[in-house]
């Protein structure tokens, strides 16, 4: 049960990257698994604590946190890289972590965030400064650096990293789950105390046949790349293209979005004339399932920042809602500050399993405010340690005393709602 | 002597007349031009009076003359048509940045400041500030009210202090209004409207219109055309337990004809400060309320804006 901070030396980081410096092609070290094209596809049984399905904000956060506490976790990711939203969308700006001149997500997505910037020697905003946009107080991330780091805490937290794999079955088993995941070459059996679904839609939650809610019409994605000028991470936004009905609900869906993207920005190459500096592997994608939690967050409770009794995370968002026509953020008012409660982490009638992101139990309009990647990291935090906690105790999340988990949020950096 | 006189300061008081109500055309409201020009108006009819009494005979013979009659006839038509006021001529007053003949009243009193501001019959705002325990009728703050379209420029001052310390005491309005003369000169050099300057610079900004009118009294009201209604206000001379004088605070609301309230309250935004952008150029931004406040933070208790709209303006009518 001990924190464990990573101080990094960027030094260290240099020498390790640039190792064998003077080649035309940088090399990593040796790896671990040798490939054998013609042998038989290993079968991996393996048992953790903790599953954290999906490696994007909310799951990377949600893995090292519960590793840091000293569980046994494995993370599943169906990419190449951990950061989701943040490295493979491109949407390097996560967010706020201040509302009305205060700090109110801090903990390990700070950490990331933070380090990232710091290492690349970008700029913070001055968070006592009223912004006149609420995206001003976007910090610019490095995004290539946040994926890399987010490895290294994994590692340096005992986390086990699964990419191109995502779970085929998820059964109910006495101590907890048996989940079959498959990846390319790859039949991994894993059985686990506690779930974490951090896939955007609740992928899980919806194998195991708890309750989903999605809109007949999902807020448009964004594709995002660079025209006619050079991309700089974490310096500036880069361009973006809207993918109407962009869906992330499985990989058909995904796959049109992508063609659809892509297509888009070839005809804008062609009509402009100019050059693709840069592109994002896939859509940024804004909406699809959402949880039916034992709490639905409704936009009423996020706009008057309700206290909830179990909060465990503050979020800080205009409502944000994407249309064919545009997005007008409708800023929250002075000092309102919403909350996020263990309850909507918690599909309704679960046991062991527990979502965190954008996949939380809220309503549409709520939804828009809570999906931003900031929020979702506070919403990681806090599953990771109800999860962790909850596979050492034999217990559900639910039955573990809710002041345990905001003690160990606090002594783990994190900003735990207070009533006002 | 005394005919020549008379004459001369006719003509001179028609000097002040015409750049006086030239000034008073182009520039924001001043209660200071529009007084001058008011009252160099009722010493002009006086002055014309006695010109016409001490030229009684030469005027007499003009009466006679078909070119007098002619031209009083023109200067009837003259005077009927811009009372109408057909399309070209609204255009010519569009130009002014007073919205026209507006009706603008500050009181103040024992329990607060109230702004009345009518640039319409249809259209009505009253701004209540109630005072707070740090509010001293005897030696009452600076203060100043200003509208800013959507992307934060200054687009007109309805009030501001009279005092030669104005600039000084309410730095963030200073330097908005600075920014916008600033633009204003920089358009007419360029021969461009404020507008096209601004989306030159930036992105061009479909509500972000620099026209006044565009907001108080729009043409369409059915499409989104917020603005602010912005307040700076500053007590000379009031130290905190952290400082000397604490500095200016600002508040603001957002106001949309496109989704009309009668009533909002102004919120608190913070107090300016003074930076340098990245091109080394002072500006000031503002920033959130520190431990250094303490009596400002109750000069102003609440500020109540109302807004009456009239059947005219829901129609579009303008």
């Amino acid at each position: 049960m001990n924190s464990q901070k990573t101080s990094w030396n960027r030094r260290h980081f240099l020498q390790g990257s640039l190792l064998g410096a003077g080649a035309a092609i940088s090399s990593t070290g040796e790896t671990a698994v040798a490939a054998d094209p013609g042998a038989k596809e290993p079968e991996v049984v393996q048992s953790f604590d903790v599953l954290v399905v999906g490696g994007g904000t909310a799951g990377t956060v949600a893995a090292i946190q519960a590793g840091r506490l000293g569980a046994k976790t494995l993370i599943v990711e169906r990419g190449s890289q951990l950061g989701g939203t943040m490295t493979t969308g491109g949407v390097a700006f996560p967010g706020l972590f201040d509302a009305w001149g205060k700090q109110v997500i801090a903990g390990i997505g700070w950490e990331l965030v933070k380090e990232s910037v710091e290492m690349d020697e970008g700029e913070f905003p001055n968070f006592a400064k009223v912004p006149q946009r609420h995206w001003h107080n976007q910090i610019y991330t490095n995004q290539f650096l946040y994926a890399i780091l987010a490895e290294e805490k994994c590692a340096a937290a005992g986390v086990e990293i699964a990419y191109y794999e995502f779970p085929q079955a998820v059964e109910r088993t006495e101590q907890g789950w048996q989940i079959d995941c498959v990846g390319f070459g790859t039949r991994r059996r894993v059985t686990c105390r506690q779930i974490i679904d951090c896939t955007g839609g609740a992928e899980v939650v919806g194998m195991l046949g708890f309750p989903r809610l999605r809109e007949a019409e999902r807020q448009p994605g964004s594709f995002l790349y660079m025209l006619g000028e050079s991309h700089e991470p974490g310096r500036n936004q880069i361009h973006r293209l809207y993918v109407h009905g962009a869906d992330s609900t499985n990989s058909r869906t995904a796959t049109q979005a992508n063609l659809a993207g892509r297509k888009s920005i070839l005809e804008q190459v062609r009509q402009k004339k100019q050059r693709l500096m840069h592109l994002q592997p896939e859509t940024g994608f804004r909406e699809s399932y959402r949880i039916e939690g034992e709490t639905v967050v409704t936009v009423e409770d996020y706009v008057s920042g309700r206290f909830f009794d179990d909060a465990i995370s503050y979020a800080f968002y205009p409502v944000d809602l994407h249309t064919r026509d545009g997005v007008k953020p409708e800023p929250l008012k002075p000092g309102v500050v919403p909350t996020i409660p263990l309850r909507a982490l918690i599909p309704k009638g679960s046991r062991d399993l527990m979502v965190a992101g954008r996949c939380l139990g809220s309503d549409r309009l709520a939804n828009s405010g809570l999906r931003v990647q900031a929020a979702c990291m506070g919403m990681g935090q806090a599953a990771g340690v109800a999860a962790a906690l909850a596979a050492k105790q034999g217990k559900t999340p639910l039955e573990i005393p809710l002041a345990d988990i905001r003690d160990l949020l606090r002594e783990h950096g994190q900003i735990v709602p207070e009533r006002a | 002597m005394k005919k020549r006189l008379i004459t001369l300061f006719t003509a001179s008081t028609f000097v002040i007349l015409a750049v006086t109500g030239a000034i008073a055309f182009v520039g924001p409201f001043s209660l200071r031009v529009v007084g001058v020009h008011a009252l160099a108006g009722f010493l002009f009819v006086a002055l014309v009076a006695l010109h016409v009494a001490a030229s009684r005979r030469a005027m007499a013979g003009h009466l006679r003359s078909r070119v007098l009659w002619i031209s009083l006839a023109v200067t009837a038509l003259l005077t009927v048509l811009l009372w109408w006021q057909p399309g070209p001529v609204r255009t010519v007053l569009g130009w002014s940045g007073n919205l026209g003949p507006a009706l603008d009243r500050f009181e103040i009193g024992e329990r607060g400041m109230v702004y009345r501001y009518t640039p319409d019959p249809s259209y009505k705002m009253v701004l209540e500030i109630r005072t707070g325990r740090s509010y001293d009728p005897r030696n009452p703050p600076r203060l100043a009210i200003w509208l800013e379209n959507q992307s934060h420029y200054h687009i007109k001052t309805l009030l501001e202090p009279e005092t030669e310390d104005r600039e000084a005491m309410l730095p963030y309005w200073a330097f908005k209004v600075r920014g916008w003369r600033e633009a204003l000169e920089e358009a007419r050099k360029r021969n461009a409207s404020l507008d096209e300057l601004v989306d030159a610079v930036s992105s061009p900004t479909e509500n972000s219109s620099f026209d006044p009118a565009d907001y108080i009294l729009p043409r369409k009201s059915a499409s989104p055309m917020p603005y602010r209604l912005m307040v700076e206000i500053n007590q000379p001379g009031d130290p905190s337990e952290k400082v000397e004088d604490q500095p200016s605070l600002v508040y603001q609301v957002e106001i949309d004809n496109f989704d009309p309230k009668t009533f909002q309250i102004l919120e608190r935004v913070g107090y300016p400060a003074k930076e340098e952008n990245r091109e080394g150029k002072t500006e000031w931004s503002v920033y959130y309320i520190d431990e250094r406040f303490d009596s400002a933070l109750d000069l102003i208790e609440s500020a109540l804006l109302t807004i009456e709209r009239g059947e005219a303006e829901r129609e579009g009518a303008r």
